[in-house]
């Protein structure tokens, strides 16, 4: 029974993602969908895959996870973030 | 029997549990180079990503949203079942059918997308490279998924209180699966849509 | 009954499920394939013997270092101590029976074997030029090999050591003896332990973007052309996100073995344990945050260059606390300097060669002049062949009792260990004054006043094959002809060493119970 009511809350979702994407809010479009779809992914996290009964070494297994893909993303954003800010002496100018 | 090096069902139980737990740790740093690829180029060449967004299905995308959400619920299910010892074929058949239902409508898709996707130019065709790069990788993910849980259906009769180890593995996989398109459908299907 | 008369047939080996019989297979492949890439490199060496380009073209010898580089990085480096040392040791030193997945274990191997075969099929039908770093746009765009095939083959291998990585955590975290808690493990399993978390951390990286090279180069369209709006440096990004680590991946497990082999010959605890275990994972996670120093003049942002490069200094930090303690483990220790000890104090001595001149590179200003030139070549050849290679060989002579259930011949061993610290000193070091006088790496002919060096560097690459043949010859020969060896013939305090050996098929007889830390060494015994 439980399992239907995430799955009813997953919907519900689905259709707050899909509807908000009509409205115009400029970059919190990006945003509202980015978070909407984190919370999707919890709940079938926290649930279905039982991460809620799982002991600290899977729960550990699954932020790693996440950790190193931010790594990856925030690391190469220091490049991409500052990348026409200035130019070093031996490389071509845009 | 393959499994003297573990002391009791409960710990290869666990051993498997937490393996599967860390090939999905490697299946997310697997899809990051995409995923990241995307980042980018959304903020490189936004506009050109926006009307890509408009030529592709909407309401398919959407409809196959929920048919994937609804399989991870059956397959939540068939884990329960197995547990117990009864039902697990039917939910096995359901989570089956409705990851097929998926794949063929994908099919369907990509085969309306693919010319207009062959005379993209400039960024659209990155946008096109990307969507079909991300959810073609996705799909062979599922058809793997469905695959194994062909195999479940077929060795349902072993699955019980006692031994319940395959079914809850292959439902880890199913559900990561899921969530990965929980993310590629706004990324591809939901860019400003109010201006479509 | 031993893990080694179970059974005769082809077949018995091919099927098997034993870790140590999965290490052997492993043993046999990588083995033949550091001959494969060792080839290619006397090859280049001998080529660099002149300054004319005149024994191979150009376009041969890019084909050569490309095809040196990918078979030592990917079919020799990256398995040789997980895939062999790991698999036979690992659930040796913690009392378990067999790797928690044997089946998987053995498709590892055959994974391996078909990455083998692809990469092997691609050099016979014409190799390739890219260099092993596959860089965009030329290997998406402009190369003419067999850039997909290649790729397939990295891809493949990718996955079978992404597997071994997941196979030893789950290992360690299941299927330690009673009592044998996690400040009683030996280093060995320390360091095997973090180099699995970074091959399943960073290997998946490398694979998928391999992937997106090869649909590039095949659809025409992907996101590293900048005419799409793409990004030739993301490549670089993607690419060095796995391979700097992938340089922990070869060197923390060399780590491992110089742990047990250092304090059980100096007969002294390794001094500060926990510090050791501590840095292991501190090299391991600092590891991924330095990728950006191989970008410093790729047209990366200048900030990003900084923050790598300070990020890459705080690495020399843990691996000079290892340094350091290695060192201070030998201090009124009796030492022997047998066989493995002379490796491992090889390894020492040159890993810290290569990790000082690792900090050179790592400063942002001096990789400007140092970048793309023979001192990068001569630097991660001392981390990689000085480093691992050393580690591998001597961890190969401390555990071959165990292994063969044989004695090699000591002065043999000694002999090669002494042969290649000469050789491998006498190739590389002039490699660093070359590239400080400006010799850039890639090319095959270079200006004649460099040639003193070079000959230097091509004639130490001769002692260098003679000493890697060396090993082959008189262990192949202990195998038929040496003593029987008995169960610990070191007197070491492993948990591999309190069963027979060669160990029977189950290693352990009865499961131990472990009371205390490792390394209880006597130093006046
Ligand atoms: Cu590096």
């Amino acid at each position: 029974m439980r399992y239907v009511a995430v799955w009813a809350a997953l919907l519900v979702l689905l259709a707050a993602t899909a509807g908000s994407s009509y409205i115009p809010m400029g970059g919190w479009n990006a945003f509202a969908n980015m978070a909407i779809s984190s919370l999707k992914a919890l709940l079938v996290a926290l649930f279905f895959m039982q991460l809620r009964h799982e002991g600290a070494l899977v729960r550990l297994a699954a932020v790693v996870a996440l950790v190193w893909l931010a790594l990856l993303f925030g690391l190469s954003w220091t490049d991409y973030s500052t990348r026409g800010a200035s130019h070093a002496p031996w490389s071509a100018r845009p | 029997m393959a499994t003297i090096q573990f002391d009791s069902a409960e710990e290869r139980r666990s051993a498997s549990l937490l393996g599967m737990w860390l090939f999905l740790a490697t299946e997310v740093l697997f899809f990051g180079p995409l995923f990241f690829g995307y980042l980018r180029g959304r903020l490189a060449v936004h506009e050109a990503f926006v009307s890509g967004s408009h030529h592709i299905h909407f309401w398919l995308g959407t409809a196959n949203t929920a048919l994937l959400l609804t399989s991870s619920l059956t397959m939540a299910l068939a884990v329960e079942r197995a547990k117990l010892g009864r039902g697990v074929r039917l939910m096995l058949s359901l989570t089956a059918a409705l990851g097929t239902a998926f794949l063929c409508i994908k099919a369907y898709e990509y085969a309306s997308e693919l010319g207009e996707a062959a005379s993209a130019r400039g960024g659209e065709a990155m946008f096109y490279f990307l969507y079909f790069a991300m959810t073609g990788v996705h799909a062979l993910h599922l058809a793997i998924g469905i695959g194994l849980v062909a195999w479940l259906w077929l060795t349902a009769r072993r699955y019980g209180e006692r031994y319940s180890m395959p079914v809850e593995v292959t439902g880890l996989y199913w559900h990561f699966v899921d969530i990965v398109w929980v993310f590629l459908y706004p990324m591809f299907y939901l860019l400003e849509r109010y201006n479509a | 009954m031993s893990y080694l008369t179970e059974g005769y047939t082809l077949r018995s080996w091919l099927t098997t499920h034993d870790h140590k019989r999965i290490a052997l297979l492993y043993a046999v492949a990588i083995t033949a394939f550091f001959f494969v890439g060792g080839a290619a490199a006397t090859m280049m060496r001998l080529e660099l013997a002149t300054p004319a380009g005149d024994l191979v073209s150009a376009d041969t010898y890019n084909k050569l270092f490309t095809i040196h580089g990918v078979i030592m990085v990917w079919f020799f480096l990256i398995p040789s101590i997980p895939s062999v040392l790991g698999n036979f040791l690992v659930p040796m030193m913690i009392g378990a029976k067999d790797m928690a997945f044997p089946r998987l274990n053995l498709a590892s191997w055959y994974i391996y074997v078909i990455g083998g075969a692809f990469t092997l099929a691609a050099l016979v039908a014409g190799g390739v030029d890219t260099g092993w770093t596959f860089y965009t746009p030329y290997s998406t765009m402009f190369a003419n090999g067999h850039v997909v095939l290649v790729i397939a083959g990295v891809f493949v291998v990718g996955f079978s050591s992404i597997l071994t990585g997941l196979n030893i955590i789950v290992t360690v975290h299941r299927l330690r003896a009673p009592g044998l808690t996690w400040f009683r493990l030996p280093l060995f399993i320390w360091a095997n332990y973090a180099t699995s978390l970074i091959l399943i951390l960073a290997t998946p990286v490398l694979a998928m973007t391999l992937t997106l090279i090869a649909l590039e180069r095949l659809a025409g369209i992907g996101i590293f052309n900048p005419a799409l709006g793409g990004d030739p440096l993301l490549f670089q990004h993607l690419f060095w996100f796995y391979s700097h680590p992938a340089v922990y991946i070869m060197v923390l497990p060399a780590m491992g073995v110089a742990s047990e082999i250092i304090p059980c010959f100096a007969r002294r605890p390794v001094f500060g344990y926990r510090f050791m275990a501590y840095a292991i994972l501190g090299i391991a996670s600092i590891g991924f945050l330095v990728w950006g120093h191989h970008m410093f003049v790729s047209g990366q942002s200048l900030y990003a260059g900084m923050v790598f490069s300070m990020l890459s200094f705080l690495v020399a930090i843990p691996s000079a606390i290892k340094v350091f303690n290695w060192t201070a483990t030998l201090y009124k220790g009796s030492i022997t300097f047998s066989a493995p000890m002379l490796y491992a104090l090889g390894f020492v001595g040159l890993f810290t060669i290569g990790g000082l001149t690792g900090l050179y590179l790592a400063s942002l200003a001096l990789d400007v002049h140092l970048t793309d030139t023979y001192f990068v070549i001569a630097h991660f050849h001392y981390i990689m062949v000085g480093g691992s290679v050393m580690a591998y060989l001597g961890g190969i002579h401390f555990w071959w009792p165990k292994i063969s259930g044989r004695m090699y011949p000591e002065m043999w061993g000694r002999a090669a260990a002494l042969l290649l610290f000469f050789g491998f000193n006498l190739t590389f070091f002039p490699q660093y004054l070359l590239g400080y006088l400006g010799m850039p790496r890639r090319y095959h002919e270079y200006a004649p006043e460099l040639q003193v060096l070079n000959l230097f560097s091509s004639a130490g690459a001769v002692v260098l094959a003679a000493g890697y043949l060396l090993p082959l010859g008189y262990l192949g020969w202990s195998l038929l002809y040496g003593k029987r060896a008995s169960a610990n013939p070191w007197e070491a305090t492993g948990l591999e060493w309190q069963t027979s050996s060669p160990p029977p098929q189950h290693n352990f007889h009865e499961t131990p119970r472990v009371e205390r830390g490792p390394y209880g060494y006597d130093p006046v015994r």
